[in-house]
């Protein structure tokens, strides 16, 4: 048939619990007033939280929603999404400080430049699906890591690129309480773009991939390329969220590129709840918070709670808490119903 | 202003669980003569990763003794009873360094933060001083642009650096003899600085690198065994191989030593960095007759060890020069305060600069005005052999005192307070 | 020429880690079609675990060598038992993310207990040695690792080949849909399967232990490497994973000794070369490419 090699195992995936679907069906008022909680929150954040850890969730949430959009939407999981977020994180850093640019400029360049490379990785990556796609991923995120880090005249290597600008047509944007508020209009358009390509007719056909390959191809889909096209879109949104993280630390280290980082994305995502994109916000917002506390609380093994919480949602709660709170939702609006 | 506003949308909004222990920032103090009338030392360094046993939470508590011998020493005259310890791990991560610093500054009322292990992260924070114009005494971290691209009027660097470490192992090493050497860097910034530092230590001493090698860090395989290969068939054959890897990678880069045998072939070995609790480790045996350079070291005389001691009962081992150099620190910043009677950090800074000190850590101790840098004797030490140790811990002969004056760089021009 | 064979020694050595690692990966993934992230953990924890028997019980490293894979392999199993089955019927990438959520866990268990400071652990005294090979001298202890990765390999093909469990594998790993059309129960094998793996990275471990720094993270980073090497040999090939790890180590060798200038090649070479193996036989080099079913 295809060069694409599937396992069986591959090809009898289950679809993965959608809570999205659950919230589309809601009725309109439970829509808008869901949006309207969440630009509230978003707009209070910094007030209630440290606005430092108010930005990380910010890009944060950006990262979880481009992980989601190819695991929960197309079906694949990267484990190498650090490429596309630390990439960007570097370009946008090198840009902001060399060409001194304004700050959303720089986070483009950043982004783009994260999409481009995703091209390649992606043509790559998508010959192989389910388990083999992580670790392909995986394996692309640790090589680029390792050119980062040996490309020392550019990216200064362990030391990290220094004094990233918050440029913006001269603002004073030093405090995160403000820079957050700057960047908060980013966020929002990355985050109504993923909704855009989820709800579009090209998400359509990836949802449809996901669920029946072999119906897709059978159909005329160029499968491939579709895949492509998702990988590509998710490392733009994933390389938004890394300038922007870039810019609010005004510093680079090599962890945004280390398979950990990767990590933690999907950590994110499978908490918030896989293909329900809204839970990735929620997942980056508990674990960003969560991680700040554990620190703070001297507490050391901050792998140990973070990875037992992740290993009871793996095993009791796969739909994550958006999906399972979508999921009890929709079952109590169904009993009153009748 | 608007944290004013701030704080009452928080307060109308603090349901939101998420929250729960956010918000509420530090008053500035009126007319106080101490910020919020109390001294908040922040440690912060890496309490889970690499670096978390020669330093970490055994530093905490060199700085909370320090504070305790602070009111025992001053009672009633103390400037204030209300002293307290913040404490981060920052992982060795230069963003998380440089949230938890500006944290630790804005939200907890840190007035001075201490030790700060791992250059990048050591760098970060030294901006974040600057930027929110408040102290910061770094000890863990190496680098020397501390004192010199990086270097501001709020950061101090108190404990040694690449030079000090270069200048002692390089020159002593190369001056008693060991003139051809073979040195093997791990390829990132405190490597190559180490090299570099330590390159012109030995050309300065009449020696020779014969070569060198940058090992890929981080070293996946944990294998140097092509480098350690390569060593004894160089022409001419180098008298001692010269390591500056660190920590993880120092253990296997020694064992590996040894397994090659590499002392039997007549190569010795000198170690570029390296702390109490690596030579722990990696077992005295592994390591007899290696000579280092040490910032200080716990069983060198009777002041050291009563601290050592004392510090032993808390912590239930033997201090690092981590740990006494943040205990010193701590104590200079305290008394400095006492003196000033106000923990502005401009006027502490004044009354730091060119200030002459001795103390259980800083022997001839100097803070100079010029760079920030902290000057203090520096030893040459060797590991003993296995049968000269008597006592666990005792794993060391001091074989020279460095002279304060000659143990660090001349202030750097690039420098500019 | 002496220098060639010294470093052509090395990789081998360093590729034994590599093939006992994979191989491991490989009969597990055959068996469940279970990527075990958790692999390089239980690399750290034959390590540790023979550092721990060392210091607490004073056993040595022979006794160490017998009692960490088998007690791992109990832990595998339980393991297994516990967790992984629960996950078996569903799509096999939650056993990924169980498997990494584990190795988070385990390593900042191990980090609690005993700190990231790497502990000593010396090399058992008959093996302290260099043995003579006329032209060149080598550490025994590297000497036996070799020797004793290749054993353990060629006694794994002959478990596979000549016994009725290896044939299950050997052919649920190699023509999974036809073995289950032939309605062989593959089921009761699956445990000890599993075991058997995590038995094989515990041996890596204690092996690793006199030549390695033992600490937490000692196989974080390591278990990406395999997973390429995986990739390269063909993930439901065991002999192709053996070979690719052998061959990985000779030529990250090889790259450090002759391309020193270059320390990024031996680093990424390992990537690379699955890029290229992707790009020309997708299902890697000993893999078979199967058709969707």
């Amino acid at each position: 048939m295809t060069s694409t090699v599937d396992t069986p195992a591959d090809a009898a995936r289950p679809t993965p619990p959608s809570g999205l679907v659950t919230v589309a069906r809601a009725p309109g008022w439970v829509r808008y007033a869901l949006l309207a909680v969440g630009l509230l929150t978003a707009l209070w954040l910094p007030n209630g939280l440290y606005p430092a850890v108010a930005v990380d969730i910010l890009c944060w949430a950006l990262f979880a929603v481009a992980v989601d959009l190819l695991l929960g939407f197309t079906g694949l999981m990267s484990f190498g999404h650090a490429a596309f977020w630390g990439t960007s994180a570097y370009v946008t850093g090198l840009v902001a400080i060399h060409l001194g640019l304004p700050f959303p400029v720089a986070v483009l360049a950043g982004a783009l430049t994260a999409a481009a490379l995703a091209v390649p990785i992606g043509y790559l990556a998508v010959k192989r699906t389910g388990i083999y796609f992580a670790m392909v991923t995986l394996a692309f995120a640790q090589l680029v890591y390792y050119v980062a880090n040996e490309w020392r005249s550019v990216t200064r290597g362990e030391n990290g690129l220094q004094g990233v600008p918050r440029e913006l047509f001269g603002l004073d944007l030093r405090d995160d309480y403000y820079f957050y508020y700057a960047i908060l209009p980013i966020v929002l358009l990355g985050l109504a773009a993923a909704w855009r390509i989820v709800h579009s007719p090209f998400g359509r056909v990836l949802v449809g991939i996901r669920d029946n390959p072999a119906r897709a191809r059978a159909l005329g889909y160029p499968v491939h390329r579709y895949k492509l096209t998702a990988f590509v879109l998710s490392g733009f949104i994933a390389g938004l969220g890394g300038g922007l993280f870039a810019v609010g630390h005004r510093f680079v280290s090599l962890d945004v590129l280390h398979w950990t980082t990767s990590g933690k994305a999907v950590i994110v995502v499978v908490l918030g709840g896989i293909g329900t994109l809204w839970g990735g916000v929620l997942g980056a917002a508990i674990v960003v918070r969560l991680e700040d506390w554990l620190s703070f609380s001297g507490f050391e093994a901050i792998g140990l709670v973070t990875g037992g919480i992740f290993v009871l949602v793996v095993l009791l709660f796969r739909r994550g808490i958006w999906g399972s709170v979508a999921a009890l939702v929709t079952r109590w609006w169904a009993a009153r119903r009748r | 202003m608007r944290r004013t506003v701030g704080v009452a949308a928080a307060s109308a909004a603090t349901v939101m669980l998420v929250a729960a222990c956010g918000g509420g920032g530090p008053q500035s103090g009126g007319d106080q003569k101490l910020t919020g009338n109390k001294i908040v030392l922040g440690v912060l360094n890496d309490q889970s990763g690499a670096y978390s046993e020669l330093s970490g939470k055994n530093s905490v508590k060199a700085v909370e003794m320090a504070v305790a011998d602070f009111r025992a020493k001053y009672g009633d005259r103390a400037v204030t009873t209300d002293i307290s310890v913040e404490t981060a791990d920052h992982q060795n991560k230069p963003d998380i360094a440089n949230t938890k610093a500006a944290e630790m500054y804005d939200r907890k009322g840190v007035d001075l933060i201490l030790d700060v292990p791992t250059s990048s992260a050591a760098e970060k924070v030294a901006d974040v001083a600057k930027e929110k114009q408040k102290l910061y005494f770094n000890i863990g971290a190496a680098t020397t642009t501390l004192t010199g691209a990086k270097c501001n009027k709020y950061t101090f660097h108190y404990a040694y650096d690449t030079y000090m470490l270069a200048n002692g192992t390089g020159r002593s090493t190369t001056e008693q003899g060991a003139k051809n050497w073979y040195v093997l860097y791990p390829n990132y910034q405190f490597g190559q600085d180490m090299e570099k530092s330590f390159s012109a230590a030995i050309a300065a001493a009449g020696g020779k690198v014969i070569g060198k090698d940058a090992a890929p860090f981080p070293n996946t395989t944990g294998d140097y065994s092509t480098f350690l290969l390569k060593a004894p068939t160089l022409n001419p054959k180098p008298d001692v191989l010269g390591t500056m890897q660190a920590g993880a990678e120092l253990v296997n880069v020694v064992k590996q030593y040894n397994e090659f045998k590499l002392r039997d072939k007549g190569v010795g070995l000198a170690v570029g960095l390296m702390f109490l609790t690596d030579i722990h480790s990696l077992t005295p045996a592994a390591l007899a007759g290696t000579t280092y350079t040490d910032a200080w070291y716990w069983n060198f005389d009777a002041r050291n060890r009563e601290f050592a001691d004392r510090f032993q009962s808390e912590t239930g081992t033997r201090p690092t020069f981590a740990h006494a150099a943040n205990y010193s620190a701590a104590t200079q910043y305290l008394e400095a305060v006492q003196a000033a009677g106000t923990d502005d950090a401009d006027t502490i800074v004044t009354g730091l600069e060119g200030k002459t000190v001795e103390d259980v850590f800083l022997r001839n101790g100097k803070i100079r005005a010029e760079d920030h840098r902290v000057v203090h004797d520096a030893y040459l030490a060797q590991v003993k052999p296995q049968s000269e140790v008597t006592e666990p811990w005792d794993y060391v002969k001091v074989l020279k005192t460095i002279p304060a004056a000659e143990a660090f760089r001349a202030p750097s021009s690039e420098c500019k307070l | 020429m002496t220098g060639f064979l010294q470093n052509t020694f090395n990789g081998l050595v360093s590729g034994a880690f590599y093939a006992l690692l994979a191989l491991g990966l490989a009969v597990i993934f055959g068996m469940l079609r279970v990527v075990n992230f958790a692999h390089g953990a239980f690399y750290m924890l034959g390590a540790f675990g023979a550092y721990v028997l060392l210091t607490e019980a004073g056993v040595p490293f022979w006794a160490a060598l017998v009692i960490m894979p088998l007690g791992l392999a109990v832990v595998g199993m339980a393991l297994e038992r516990a967790f992984i089955h629960r996950l078996t019927r569903l799509d096999p990438l939650y056993n990924f993310l169980l498997t990494f959520g584990l190795t988070l866990i385990l390593q900042d268990l191990v980090k609690l207990r005993y700190g990231v400071q790497s502990s000593p652990y010396q090399t058992p005294s008959a093996l302290a040695g260099s043995v003579d090979f006329g032209v060149f001298d080598f550490p025994t202890y590297r000497v036996f690792i070799l020797g004793f990765a290749v054993a353990v390999c060629v006694g794994v093909w002959w478990l596979l080949t000549n016994t009725r469990i290896g044939m299950v594998v050997r052919a649920s790993t190699e023509r999974p849909e036809l073995t289950q059309a032939f309605g062989i129960n593959v089921g009761r094998w699956v445990t000890p399967v599993f075991g058997f793996g995590i038995g094989l990275a515990g041996l890596a471990g204690v092996l690793a232990a006199p030549m390695r720094a033992v600490n937490p993270l000692m196989g974080a980073d390591l278990i990406i490497v395999v997973f390429a090497v995986v990739v390269i040999g063909g993930l439901g090939s065991i002999f192709g994973s053996v070979a690719a790890g052998f061959g990985i180590g000779l030529v990250q060798a090889w790259g450090e000794a002759y391309l020193s200038d270059f320390p990024i090649v031996s680093q990424t070479i390992v990537f690379v070369v699955m890029a290229v193996v992707l790009l020309w036989r997708p299902a890697g080099l000993f893999g078979r490419e199967e058709a969707p079913a």
